[in-house]
């Protein structure tokens, strides 16, 4: 069974969205999937690499790229992770989302942590500072969902100086202390960082 | 992970949302507050999530408390298909 994939003309990350679904809907066979560049390309091999599946590329002409995906039939359980999700950093530099309304703005973060564990991929870490570490301690509302975000092995990171300084280092519920060291290192790609204050 | 079936108890206004969450938190009730569901269209961007099985005595909060409310939903997720329902 060979079925084909005609992703030409489809903007990141259709083409990888599209062979995906595709995979997910044989128990075994082949998939070609066919784009006209090169990125489309490279995004496609890596899904079928990050699921364990053997491909090989063709390549028609300049803008045209045939990806054989071969879905065996002993596969190891592997979540594909698109690459812009694998290294993201989500930064709570405040308590509060947005500025304004205290009032709202907690409710705001609350919806937003929520959301994140509705939705999949997961970011890679969530970092915490200033008044952000109040939402990693005791009396935080939201400390049920960062569990099962860290369950899912999302990195929680809360920064010691911060819960130093508002007198909570013993009450920290999810997570670990960091450093402004490893908190730079989270946060120097800025392409990929995003930041709720 | 996530719910497949829960309640939802959506709004005309944010300021109704957030009354209601506290009137809620002042009762015995298992809920939270969470962005209106995209299935569920005509509210505000808050609602309250409950238990179905808490369904009732949703209801008599809203009642007792007089809470301003759009309405009552089902929300169902089936991978990642979703719907709303509207509960009567």
């Amino acid at each position: 069974m060979n079925i084909e994939v005609d992703a030409r003309g489809q903007a990141c990350p259709k083409p990888v969205i599209m062979t995906k679904k595709e995979l997910d809907n044989i128990e075994k066979g082949t998939i070609t999937t066919i784009v006209d560049n090169e990125v489309a390309k490279e995004n496609v091999s890596k899904l079928a690499s990050s699921l364990g599946y053997e491909y090989k590329v063709d390549k028609g002409s300049d803008d045209e790229y045939y990806i054989h995906i071969n879905k065996g039939e002993i596969q190891e359980v592997n979540v594909c992770i698109p690459d812009t999700f694998k290294d993201m950093t989500i930064v709570f530099a405040s308590n509060t989302m947005g500025k304004g309304s205290e009032e709202l703005g907690k409710i705001l973060i609350k919806s937003f942590i929520y959301t994140i564990v509705e939705t999949i991929p997961y970011p890679s870490t969530l970092v915490f500072y200033n008044g952000g570490v109040h939402l990693t301690c005791e009396g935080s509302e939201v400390l049920e969902d960062l569990k099962k975000l860290e369950q899912e092995g999302v990195e929680i990171l809360s920064c010691g100086t911060c819960l130093d300084f508002f007198k909570i280092k013993d009450k920290l519920q999810v997570g670990e202390i960091t450093n402004m060291y490893t908190i730079y290192e989270k946060l120097k790609n800025p392409t990929n960082t995003v930041t709720i204050e | 992970m996530i719910d497949r079936q829960f309640g939802v108890i959506t709004f005309k206004s944010t300021h109704h949302a957030i009354k209601a969450e506290s009137v809620f938190k002042n009762e015995n009730i298992e809920f939270r507050t969470i962005p209106t569901p995209r299935e569920v269209t005509y509210s505000c961007g808050l609602a309250i999530k409950f238990d179905l099985k808490d369904t009732e005595l949703a209801r008599n909060i809203v009642e007792e408390n007089q809470l301003d409310i759009g309405g009552f939903f089902k929300v169902i997720k089936a991978g990642k298909e979703s719907k709303a329902e509207k509960l009567n």
